[in-house]
This record gives C-alpha cells, sequence and structure tokens, in this order.
C-alpha cells in the first residue's frame, strides 16, 4: 500500500543494491531522522532524558550485540562485561585528565581487547557451551568489579564520572546529551546497514549458518569470529561509556551485572536476531514495558480499591518483564523485527493475497 | 594447616557439593531428555520451596503432608512449562530456548517473590543443628541428610534411565524428528522430563531452605549446579554426583585458602573459574556424550 | 501415456492420496495436487528429481510436516479405508505407518539394541520386544555384530539398516522408505533393496519408496509415480517405466541420446500431463 513496488524499475545493479531500494522506505527513515533530530523541541525534557535517550543508547548496544548473535551467530551472555569495561576504562580516562573524545576512543579499544577473549572461547566451542562459557566470564568480571577497589572503589562504591565534554565544550542540558546519544545510534545504525551489504557481512552471516562450511569456501571462520566479537565490543565499549557520561552520570558494578547483560540479549532476541529496527523495538519493549506495566497496577489497584503490599509492587515489573520474553518466544520466535517485516511484506503487494511460489 | 582441618574442609565440601549435585540433577534430567538447557531451575527451586511453605505455614499443614502436596502441585507445573512454553520452539536455534528458559527463570522468580514477599523463611524441617562428630571432624546434619537424598534420587534416576521409557527420553534428546518418525510423543516425554526436574526442583528447595533460610538467594545456586552439570557432563547423572563432590572441594579447600588474600568472596570466583575451565578442556564433561558432528 | 491395464488393482488399496496440497509457513506451496495409491502389500516407488516434493508427499503421510510448520491444505489421505489427515504422528504410527527419514537419523547415542527398543510400542511385552529385536537381526545380520556399539559410530550402511530395523520394530504395514540409497555404495544398495523386498515379500508389507536411484528402485517396485514440480506427471508398472523412453533419458541415464529439440518437445509435453 504505502510500499508500492510498481513503477520501481532498476536499470543498473548499482540501483538495485541500494540501502533502501523502495522509496517509501527511504522516505519513512528520512521523516524518523527528522523526527529524531526535532525531537528536544517536541518531547518534554523529562520524557526526552529519562526514556528516550537511554532507549537510543541502548539500542546502539543492543545492535552490537546483534552483531555478534544475530549476523555471526555466537551467543553471547558477557556483553554486560564489555560494557563495563568501556564505562570504567572511559571515567578513569576522563577523571585523569583525558578528552572525552578519546577516553571514548580508549573505552571501545579496551572493550574491544577484552571482547576478543571471548573470541577465543568461541573458537573452542559453539552454541549452548558458548552461551556458559561467555555467562562465566561474565561471573569472573562480576567478581573483579565488586573486588578490585582499584577499578571501582569498592563492592559498593560507585564512580562519579567527570562532566561531559566536546571539544572542550561541556555538555551539560538535557537537549546536548541527548544528542550525543542520538548522534551514537545513527552512526551504529549507519555501520550496521551497511556492513550487512559488504564482504564482511556475508561472511559473518556464512559463519553463522555452519561454520566449517564457511571454512571450506574459504572463508576464515577464525578470524570473522574475532572481528565479530572485537567490533561489537567496540560498540558495547562506548555504548557503555555514553551510558554512564550521559544518563548514570556515575559507575557502579550492579549497572553491568549477569542481569545486565541476560536483559541486552533479551533485547535482542525479542526485538529480533539480524534485525535492525527489530533491535530498537525489542529494546524499547524490554526498558520501557515493565515501568508501564507496574503503573497500569497502580492504576488498577486504586481503581479495583485491591490493596497490594509495596513488596508485590516492587516484584512486579521482574514478572512481566519474564514474561513478555516467555510470551514474545510462544508468539512470534523470530521477534517483533519478523512481525514487522510481515506486515511489510502484506503491505507491499496488497490488496493482494500472499504470493505464491 | 593441619591435616585434620584440611579433611574437615574436604569432607565438608564434598557434602556441600552432594547438594550442588542434587540441584544439577534438576538440570541433567532436562537436558538428557530434551536436549534443552534448563536454566529456569534456579526460579524453580526458589517456587518449590515457596509452595511447600505455603502448604505447611499458610494452611498449617504438616511438613510430611505439606511435602509431598508440593511434588505434586509442581509435576503439573512442569508439565505445564512444556505445554505452554517449550512445545512451540521445538527445533528453533538453541539461542530462542535458552533465551526462553531464562525469561522462564526471570518470570517464575518475579511472580513467585510478588505472591509471597522476599524475606526470609525457616523452613522448619526440624533437623537439629548440633554439629555431627565423624572421629575429629565436625559435620552438618543438614547436609548429611541432603547428601543422602541426593544420592537416593542419584540412583533412582540411574535406573530410571535404562527403563524402556529412560530410553524413549534419551532418544528424543538425540532427534525429535526420528522419535516422531517412530511414534514416540515427543511432546510428553519433554513434558515428563521437566516434570521431574521440578520434582527435583521440590527436593532441592526444601533442603537448601533447611539450610539458608527460604529466600530469593536459593536461585543464585544456578550457577553452581550449571558448573556442576557441565563438569559432570550435561547428560550424565554419575557425573552430576562426581562433579559436585569435586566442586564442593575444590570450592572449600580453594576458598579457604585463596579468601585471606583476596579479602573474601573467592568462591564465585572459583566456581565461575572451574566452569570456563571445564568448557575450554573438555566442553563434554567428565562423563558427558560426544556429540558426533558430520560435515 | 498411463496405461492402467495391466496393473495390479485387485483388492482395495492401503493408501490413498487424493490430490493432496502441502502449504509450508503457510506461504509456500511444495506439493500442488498428488494422487497415488499404494495396493495392499505392493511396492510403489516415488521417483523424481531433486526438491520435486518426493520427501514432502511423504512427510504429509506420516504427518512429520508439522514439526517443519507445515501443513495438508487440500485433499485427503486416506489409510486403510480411515481418514488420517489430522492425526499426530504418534498415532499414524500406531495405526501401521512409518517412515523411515532421509539421512538416516539414528539416535546416535543409544546403541543399535536401544535404538530397536526405543521404537517398540510402548504396550508391546517384554517377550515380544525380544523375538522381535531377534526377528530384526536376522534380517539384519551385520547390525547383530555391532548391537551394543554407539549407533553414531556405525557405517552409513549399518545406520541405514539400523533405521530400517528401527521402522520395523513399530509393527507397520505400511513402510515408507525416504531415499534410503543416500550415500551408500552400490553394492550396499543392492543388498538393502534385497532385503527391503524380502520383507515385503514374507510378511506381506506394503511399501512406499521414494528413491532418486530410479534404477534400482525400479528393480524392485511393481509400479511407479513421477512427481516433478509437486505434481504427479507419469503413473505406471515398473516395466513400462523402465521402458518409456522419457523416463530413460531423464532419470535412468540411458536412452538413446536425445537432440535440444526434443527435449523441449519432451518439455512440453509434460506441461501437457501435469
Amino acid at each position: 500500500m504505502f510500499y508500492r513496488q510498481a513503477g520501481i524499475r532498476h536499470r543498473s545493479y548499482v540501483s538495485e543494491n541500494k540501502l533502501f531500494p523502495i522509496p517509501a522506505d527511504r522516505n519513512i527513515l528520512w521523516f524518523l531522522l527528522a523526527l529524531g533530530v526535532l525531537a528536544p523541541f517536541l518531547i518534554d525534557s523529562l520524557y526526552l532524558n529519562s526514556y528516550i535517550l537511554p532507549w537510543l543508547i541502548w539500542s546502539a548496544a543492543a545492535l552490537g550485540l546483534n552483531l555478534v548473535t544475530g549476523w555471526a551467530g555466537q551467543l553471547h551472555l558477557g556483553y554486560a562485561a564489555v560494557m563495563a569495561v568501556g564505562a570504567y576504562s572511559a571515567v578513569h580516562a576522563a577523571r585523569f585528565g583525558v578528552p572525552w573524545e578519546f577516553a571514548l576512543l580508549i573505552a571501545g579499544f579496551s572493550s574491544a581487547l577484552i571482547g576478543s577473549v571471548f573470541a577465543f572461547a568461541a573458537m573452542r566451542v559453539k552454541g549452548l557451551y558458548l552461551a556458559l562459557t561467555t555467562l562465566a566470564m561474565q561471573f569472573v568480571m562480576d567478581w573483579v568489579l565488586s573486588h578490585v577497589p582499584a577499578i571501582t572503589g569498592g563492592s559498593h562504591a560507585s564512580l562519579q564520572a567527570p562532566t561531559f565534554k566536546l571539544l572542550g565544550q561541556p555538555i551539560t542540558s538535557d537537549a546536548g546529551l541527548y544528542y550525543v546519544a542520538f548522534g551514537w545510534c545513527v552512526l551504529v545504525t549507519i555501520f550496521i546497514l551497511n556492513m550487512r551489504r559488504t564482504g564482511l557481512g556475508r561472511a559473518l552471516v556464512a559463519v553463522r549458518e555452519k561454520d566449517y562450511a564457511a571454512a571450506i569456501l574459504g572463508v576464515n571462520s577464525f578470524y570473522y569470529k574475532i572481528i565479530a566479537f572485537a567490533t561489537s565490543s567496540f560498540i558495547g565499549g562506548i555504548s557503555g561509556a555514553i551510558l554512564v557520561a550521559t544518563f548514570f552520570f556515575l559507575a557502579s558494578p550492579e549497572q553491568f551485572s549477569v542481569t545486565v547483560s541476560i536483559q541486552v540479549l533479551a533485547m535482542v532476541i525479542v526485538g529480533g536476531l539480524a534485525s535492525i529496527i527489530g533491535s530498537y523495538f525489542g529494546v524499547a519493549l524490554i526498558l520501557l514495558m515493565p515501568g508501564i506495566a507496574n503503573s497500569l497496577f497502580t492504576l488498577l489497584a486504586d481503581f479495583s480499591g485491591l490493596q497490594f503490599s509495596p513488596e508485590t509492587l516492587a516484584h512486579i515489573p521482574n514478572a512481566v518483564y519474564g514474561a513478555l520474553i516467555v510470551i514474545f518466544l510462544m508468539v512470534e520466535p523470530l521477534g517483533l523485527g519478523k512481525i514487522y517485516s510481515n506486515i511489510r511484506d502484506y503491505l507491499l503487494v496488497w490488496p493482494f493475497d500472499q504470493i505464491k511460489k | 594447616m593441619d591435616l585434620i582441618f584440611l579433611a574437615e574442609l574436604s569432607v565438608n565440601g564434598a557434602l556441600t557439593g552432594l547438594l550442588y549435585s542434587l540441584f544439577a540433577i534438576g538440570l541433567v534430567l532436562v537436558y538428557k531428555s530434551s536436549s534443552v538447557p534448563n536454566l529456569a531451575q534456579g526460579g524453580l527451586t526458589m517456587l518449590g520451596a515457596y509452595v511447600v511453605l505455603a502448604f505447611s505455614i499458610q494452611l498449617g499443614l504438616p511438613l510430611w503432608l505439606a511435602i509431598p502436596i508440593a511434588v505434586v502441585l509442581m509435576f503439573f507445573v512442569g508439565l505445564g512449562i512444556e505445554r505452554v512454553a517449550l512445545r512451540r520452539l521445538a527445533g528453533r536455534p538453541i539461542v530462542m530456548i535458552l533465551m526462553m528458559t531464562l525469561g522462564l527463570d526471570i518470570f517464575i522468580r518475579g511472580s513467585t517473590l510478588a505472591v509471597w514477599g522476599g524475606t526470609s523463611r525457616p523452613m522448619g524441617l526440624g533437623i537439629s543443628y548440633d554439629p555431627f562428630f565423624l572421629g575429629p571432624l565436625l559435620l552438618s546434619r543438614v547436609n548429611m541428610v541432603g547428601a543422602a537424598v541426593s544420592i537416593a534420587l542419584f540412583i533412582a534416576f540411574l535406573f530410571f534411565f535404562r527403563s524402556r521409557l529412560g530410553i524413549r527420553l534419551r532418544a528424543i534428546s538425540d532427534d525429535y524428528t526420528a522419535s516422531w518418525s517412530v511414534g514416540i510423543s515427543v511432546e510428553r516425554g519433554v513434558g515428563l522430563s521437566w516434570a521431574l526436574a521440578c520434582v527435583v526442583a521440590v527436593a532441592t528447595g526444601v533442603i537448601w531452605g533447611e539450610i539458608q533460610g527460604v529466600d530469593q538467594s536459593l536461585s543464585l545456586l544456578l550457577l553452581k549446579g550449571l558448573t556442576v552439570a557441565v563438569l559432570g557432563g550435561l547428560d550424565s547423572i554419575i557425573g552430576a554426583i562426581v562433579a559436585g563432590i569435586l566442586l564442593g572441594v575444590i570450592e572449600n579447600v580453594g576458598s579457604a585458602y585463596l579468601d585471606p588474600l583476596v579479602g573474601g568472596g573467592s568462591r564465585e570466583l572459583l566456581v565461575a573459574i572451574v566452569l570456563i575451565v571445564t568448557v575450554m578442556v573438555r566442553p563434554h564433561g567428565l562423563f558427558g556424550r560426544h556429540d558426533i558432528e558430520r560435515v | 501415456m498411463t496405461s492402467t491395464a495391466d496393473m495390479d488393482t485387485t483388492g482395495d488399496p492401503i493408501l490413498v492420496l487424493n490430490s493432496i496440497e502441502v502449504l509450508y509457513d503457510s506461504v509456500l506451496l511444495a506439493i500442488k495436487g498428488v494422487s497415488l495409491e499404494v495396493p495392499r502389500g505392493g511396492m510403489v516407488a516415488l521417483l523424481g528429481a531433486n526438491g520435486a516434493g518426493k520427501s514432502t508427499t511423504l512427510k504429509a503421510i506420516s504427518g512429520l510436516l508439522k514439526a517443519e510448520r507445515g501443513k495438508v491444505s487440500r485433499g485427503e489421505i486416506t489409510f486403510d479405508g480411515q481418514i488420517i489427515g489430522d492425526l499426530l504422528p504418534q498415532d499414524r504410527v500406531k495405526l501401521g505407518i512409518c517412515h523411515v527419514i532421509e539421512g538416516r537419523r539414528v539416535f546416535e547415542h543409544l546403541t543399535p539394541d536401544e535404538n530397536l527398543e526405543a521404537a517398540a510400542p510402548i504396550s508391546m511385552s517384554r517377550q515380544k520386544i525380544k523375538s522381535e529385536k531377534e526377528r530384526i537381526y536376522e534380517y539384519f545380520p551385520r547390525l547383530a555384530e555391532r548391537k551394543s556399539a554407539e549407533a553414531g559410530y556405525l557405517s552409513g550402511g549399518e545406520q541405514q539398516m539400523l533405521a530400517i530395523g528401527r521402522a520395523l520394530m513399530t509393527q507397520p504395514r505400511l513402510l515408507m522408505l525416504d531415499e534410503p540409497s543416500l550415500g551408500l555404495a552400490p553394492f550396499l544398495v543392492a543388498e538393502i533393496f534385497d532385503i527391503i523386498q524380502k520383507i515385503n515379500r514374507e510378511q506381506g508389507l506394503s511399501v512406499l519408496l521414494v528413491e532418486q536411484n530410479a534404477v534400482a528402485a525400479l528393480r524392485i517396485v511393481s509400479q511407479g509415480y513421477l512427481i516433478e514440480n509437486g505434481r504427479v506427471v507419469m503413473h505406471d508398472t515398473a516395466a513400462a517405466l523402465k521402458a518409456n523412453s522419457d523416463i530413460q533419458e531423464f532419470y535412468l541415464g540411458g536412452g538413446e541420446g536425445k537432440n535440444f529439440h526434443e527435449i523441449k518437445h519432451y518439455r512440453r509435453r509434460k506441461r501437457w500431463l501435469t
């Protein structure tokens, strides 16, 4: 309907291989981009900084995890540990007096370094065993964060992040912080969009589908696994650093605990493996729904006159979060991205029925 | 450090380790009969303990009645998990199944705590807290009871997997489609394995609840149980027992030496390291099956 | 084209497919109207190229389609006078349909003995299981030699024998074999096909055989169906199929070497048939 394919004729391979061969997709994207740029003028700054900003940063982080889990097919249950490396190295660097631009780069590279250690596990095992190893590595990182005061200042301590500055200009306004997150998210999205159609993207998919078959075709699967882990960790590290710099303002170990690792994976899977738009949807759902559900529940309690203990109310978001994961995997295991593309496919041929092969 | 102390550490470690085995059996059961990693066992253990308490404290039933009722109830919870959550995922990639069990774990933990609250409650089995002396060694009575339960279940399941039903379950875990093709009802088999895992969860919850109180920390046993299961081989009941003892000893003795050096809390670190080393060196564990991969 | 005059049509057939259609994922039409009959105690081959829809037809009959999110969207399947379209795979096995799936999927971590035991119906007594196992080992003496090794380590031929033996444990009346010759040496193919023929003769077991190896298949069956692009395009006795020049050209690798013009002609004729 909106996505008419009729009348679109590609006259060269270049035009057919454009990122968005269908103009409607391109127009929607421009619209969303404009919306993103204008958001600070449209949305109340309270909502902007407590919902939209973390949504964008987590989306960038989820895209990073999606790169390694969705495209390269390597299970990763230690992504929060990688983000922690980035966050702490950036904060330490910034406190030491390194400008934030470089501190972010340091965050990216140190995370990529630690992230590559995870890749060595991926060379030895895959599937379930890889998930368990990365999970164990996450636990080791949790332990290090809570037991090495030199990094975190002790188990319950938190580390204040210095004021975020770009080009020497301190960024403190709500809109300024939002633009930092928005810029990073756009950057990551553009990178992943383009990665899909390069040799790297195709090699990653080949490794995912059957690594030894890829190896027979001359794709060095070890090399691409390391690349996948390092790139995704780079993205994760900078996302972690930006999260601390623009949202939390201080770094503490529980921000990057094992539950966070599971949460990011849940975002990726509920959103849809190897789906970019899905990652945005997944993050929105996992990040925002428990809070919304809780408000609804409180509202319901007010209306019906039922009394719930504060303890019950405190645990309901968790139950809702778990239920969301379970329900989405039951209804559409391929995630929100698949639901989106089903709708899109339907609109493509509307008003006709599905294409018969 | 003198020898008696070391022996005491080892024996107590082994007893605690057998309790980890108890937890790990729940994982092994499900893996051995459906190749699904049961990461919801932590939540189930917690739920099992809370259900027992609901009958014994809230309804005032004696424990000898509350526990069997909880066992029956949890059996159906297990069947329900297969029916609702896992049936649709048969044949999907492992990442989705893994996420499903993690989601179940989060959901079960969240809703259990929402219903019953998070304050720690005693289980009240009535086992004396007086230490038991074996020669010069000081042992905990609760741990000994737990170890006995663990070994009893171990023997029961060892025979179970030799039986015709057990063979069918193992066949399911090898190949779902081939099982369907010869008339094995895969759904019922997988459901049964979850139901049994839930029964094991009640036993684990009761014993661990007696030791450390019934609260949400019961679900934290997952890391240790997982490590035991992997170290023993994910599909090996014998492995779960041997690895449990091994991990208990490593953890108890190791932390006694390491704790003064790193300022405490080295148990979790040791467990995580054992898990990493196992997967890196011998992914199929001590007694697990090799997966035969054909190109 | 199709001559049914000299075909064995005595008695009612054990399996009848009446123009079935199979839809995968609710969008992909894999079979577009297949009708076929398997006579009681007869042997029928289903021939065709890769992706023609042979395996899908078998899965529709055994109910294994549901594991692949496929369903029979039109037509009906009748087994022994009963319409079985809605039954679960395990219930079809109980009725007596057993499907030996493609690629010798034995239970790798079980021994051959346990493989056979896993397939025995729950109601079967211990003695009966024992005697059935012995009967199967008689058909496949190679298996008896290795009955307590892990099945994953058996050779390809032994695994195929085990897969067939395992299917026999379910007490089938209709045995469906999906490419039993896949990846096996010619002498093993011959050996396995001989055993299938022997079982067919001795037990009166009806057999539906899916094969790419048309030469080997046509040697043992009495009639064959040719499937292309999800449709049955030819049905005849084995002898007639063997003699058919088109079949020789495209499936038996013989023939007198047609030129391209005639191949096109054949394709056009085939369109008429479908």
